[in-house]
């Protein structure tokens, strides 16, 4: 097996980790390398078409994928070794992580292991949401992705089931694909997004808002009929096609448990000390992996920050290259 | 298709209907197994729990009981040969109260009347020593070193496989509208022609004694009873290290929780009696009450995320036991029901296809085994075996063993062309997932989905 050694390792390559390989190599760190599973590195904003990103840390205006590619070509600029299409699939100690990709199996050893790898939307099962498993159901990312990245077939009508600023991109993104959003269902009775957003959208794309109701069923054998909802006792169903999942966001910690890793109960974190570092391990987490989930700008200001007190330490020797 | 004849056709390809094709597959007779659905496995088989069944509480003396113990052995060491996953876990059938506990010693013998010796009564200490992560209140156990876990479908595909390879017509889409017989044989009206044959196997489920119905005979009646199952993300995995059975009850086999060979935890099924064949949805009710029940068996599962909820319809009858019936229906015409087959239905399958062969034998049909089935190796699913991604030396032949694209099941892209490219391609992601796991984990298709629906749409 092939094994290697670097000085930090970040595992994915989204705003969070590309931004913090790119302050870790500004910094003077030598050797800086990040996996990304995917085949293409970005992360989230890859596809995600909508204008509103950069806004925090570049003090500019960009669409998802112009943003990413700013931040992937930055990295590669500053000699940052970026592996896509390769997964950690596990960790042999602390320090060690291995890897598959189609080149073969490898051990990465690393003074500082970075974890970046994100988050992702509950669905439909994660909410226990009862009913049939007919095709045309989506989370707003597997939405996204089958729009803008494969031009896939989607539907006729939708319901959105959030109203979280993610829900608003879930609009956008079925205008674009030519479906018609019908309502906003929301089992909360406050809306999840900024003031005014969701009625904005709701005159504009003419759909319904309902808050407090609550999804119970989905229906259709091969696709989608409908959704049967409630709202304080009272039940209907609304006849669509398509039902995308939005929000209600869990971190991806999957390899951070593998590693034993403790999580928070409520966000499903990992538990970390101020510094965004897990307890007596050179191991830190950042972007999306701490929930609550943030801005793809925010991510990468605060990976930044974390990432210029790594190499301080790495400068300082308290960390051993 | 407009008009085909065959020796012997089989309506349903379920995990019976597709056991049945593969061993008659070995004979020179000219056999078509028929479904409705788009793939094998679509109706009531794809739902099973997914346990590799000693038959210890079987009724003893029934048909079931017997079937059960053979299929067990023959379906060990198929899935052995073939390279399906198995784990050879145990079960555990845990009493909560004093009754239940009263009972095991009875369960314990009822295991020897059907020939299974190697149950073993334990102590609560024991009990919380193999599983520390049970819930308050557990009195003793029952072991059954026995019960194993199998992946559920793979079983399916492979059977079929190996009965396509050998010459039998897999004939998909392909719905019986219209059943009838004369002197010429049994006349099959469906809506990709007609098909006419000599001998005719009933495996259609829920919908065999419709079929029954059809050439007027009233055997039984199907009920359908739906299991609702709940399954756990893959980070759950260690909280359980054994099948955790419950005393059984006159509804089956109750609610379990058990490890699946995929690395998941499964919570179900439920047990509810239905008119509907369709109802497969899961139900409000049904989801909660499982997670209650859940809560108490194991209170820790219900902190880890659900990846997925489904329901079957098991075909339930009147009868507690398998419905086997062979109706000849005078000259060379044989007619021959498999009916009532419920979760033992997996395990029991390779021996209820002997036991039919049997069947057709003494009722005066020729049949020699005049071949050898084609040899077939299945892609390994478990977590317990090497997996396509863990695998240096498949890497090293094929670089896309290295490119997971399923990232929650870890299924790789040289796992998905493998699969479209084989015997029996699926034709949709539900089928492509059966296959490789892909699209079946935690995200539910939240990275993957575009990436496999690129591939599936453009085969």
């Amino acid at each position: 097996m092939k094994s290697s050694t670097v000085d930090v390792l970040i595992v994915g390559a989204g705003p969070a980790g590309l931004a913090a390989a790119i302050e870790l190599k500004r910094a003077g760190v030598k050797n800086v390398r990040i996996v990304e599973r995917e085949k293409t590195a970005g992360g989230v904003p890859r596809h995600s078409f909508h204008p509103g990103y950069g806004l925090r840390d570049l003090k500019r205006f960009l669409s998802g994928p112009k943003y990413s590619r700013y931040y992937v070509n930055k990295a590669l600029k500053n000699g940052v070794q970026i592996s896509t299409s390769t997964t950690a699939t596990d960790w042999i100690d602390p320090n060690t992580l291995t890897l598959t990709c189609p080149t073969g199996i490898e051990q990465v050893r690393a003074s500082v292991i970075l974890l970046a790898t994100g988050a992702r939307e509950r669905g439909r099962a994660a909410r226990a949401v009862a009913g049939k498993r007919p095709s045309g159901i989506y989370t707003t990312g597997s939405l996204q992705q089958a729009t803008y990245l494969e031009d896939l077939y989607i539907g006729k009508t939708a319901v959105i089931v959030g109203t979280e600023h993610v829900s608003l991109s879930a609009v956008l993104t079925l205008k674009h694909a030519g479906v018609k959003t019908v309502a906003m269902i929301c089992e909360k009775s406050k809306h999840q997004t900024v003031f005014g957003a969701p009625t904005i959208m709701k005159l504009l794309y003419r759909f319904k808002l309902h808050l407090a109701t609550k999804i119970v069923e989905i229906q259709g054998d091969q696709r989608v009929t409908g959704v049967k909802v409630s709202r304080a006792g009272k039940e209907w169903v609304i006849a669509v096609d398509t039902i995308v999942f939005t929000g209600d966001w869990i971190p991806d910690h999957e390899l951070a448990r593998r590693g034993g890793i403790a999580i928070d109960r409520k966000y499903k974190s990992p538990i970390t000390n101020g510094d965004s570092q897990i307890p007596n391990r050179s191991i830190y987490t950042i972007g999306n992996l701490n929930l609550p989930i943030k801005g793809a700008d925010r991510c990468a200001v605060e990976a930044r920050k974390i990432a210029s007190k790594i190499a301080k330490q790495i400068h300082k020797g308290s960390i051993l290259s | 298709m407009s008009n085909q004849e065959f020796d012997l056709a089989i309506i349903g390809a379920g995990v019976v209907g597709t056991a049945i094709a593969r061993e008659f597959a070995k004979s020179d007779l000219k056999i078509a197994l028929i479904d409705e659905k788009a793939d094998v496995g679509e109706g009531t088989s794809k739902a099973n729990t997914a346990i590799l069944h000693t038959g210890f509480d079987m009724t003893p003396g029934s048909l079931e009981s017997k079937l059960v113990s053979q299929g067990y052995e023959l379906l060990k060491t198929y899935a052995q040969e073939v390279g399906i996953a198995v784990e050879k876990l145990g079960a555990l059938l845990v009493a909560w109260s004093q009754e239940e506990v009263e009972n095991l010693p009875k369960l314990k013998a009822k295991a020897i009347a059907n020939g299974y010796t190697q149950c073993e009564l334990i102590t609560k200490e024991g009990l919380y020593e193999l599983e520390p992560n049970l819930g308050q209140g557990a009195l003793a156990a029952l072991t059954v070193p026995g019960e194993w876990i199998i992946d559920p479908w793979s079983p399916i595909i492979a059977f079929a496989t190996q009965a396509k390879l050998a010459g039998v017509q897999v004939l998909l889409n392909t719905k019986v509208l219209k059943l009838s017989y004369d002197v010429d044989g049994f006349k099959l009206q469906s809506n990709n022609g007609q098909i006419t044959t000599r001998n005719l196997i009933n495996a259609a489920g829920l919908y065999s004694d419709e079929i029954d119905g059809e050439l007027g005979f009233n055997d039984f009646k199907v009920t359908p009873r739906r299991g609702e199952l709940i399954v756990f993300d893959k980070l759950a995995r260690g909280l359980i290290n054994h099948v955790i059975l419950p005393v059984p009850s006159s509804m089956g086999k109750g609610v379990l929780v058990a490890p699946t060979v995929f690395g998941n935890i499964m919570l179900g099924p439920t047990a509810e009696n239905l008119e509907d064949k369709t109802a497969t949805g899961s139900t409000e009710a049904g989801i909660q009450g499982l997670l209650q029940k859940g809560a108490r068996i194991a209170p820790s599962l219900l902190d880890e995320e659900i990846t997925a909820i489904y329901a079957g319809l098991r075909a339930a009858t009147e009868h507690s036991d398998f419905q086997i019936k062979l109706h000849s229906l005078g000259g060379k015409q044989n007619y021959l029901t498999v009916g009532g087959i419920r979760s033992t239905g997996l395990t029991a399958s390779m021996a209820i296809a002997i036991y039919v062969k049997e069947l057709l034998i003494k009722a005066g049909v020729e049949i020699r085994d005049s071949k050898e089935l084609p040899k077939i190796v299945m892609n390994n699913l478990g977590e317990a075996s090497l997996r396509s991604y863990q695998d240096v030396e498949q890497i090293k032949l094929k670089p896309l063993h290295g490119e997971i694209i399923c990232h929650c099941e870890r299924t790789t892209t040289q796992e998905v062309l493998d699969a479209l490219a084989s015997p029996l391609p699926p034709t949709t992601i539900a089928n492509l997932g059966r296959r490789t796991r892909a699209g079946l984990g935690r995200c539910q298709g939240f990275y993957c989905h575009h990436e496999l629906r690129k591939l599936l749409e453009r085969s």
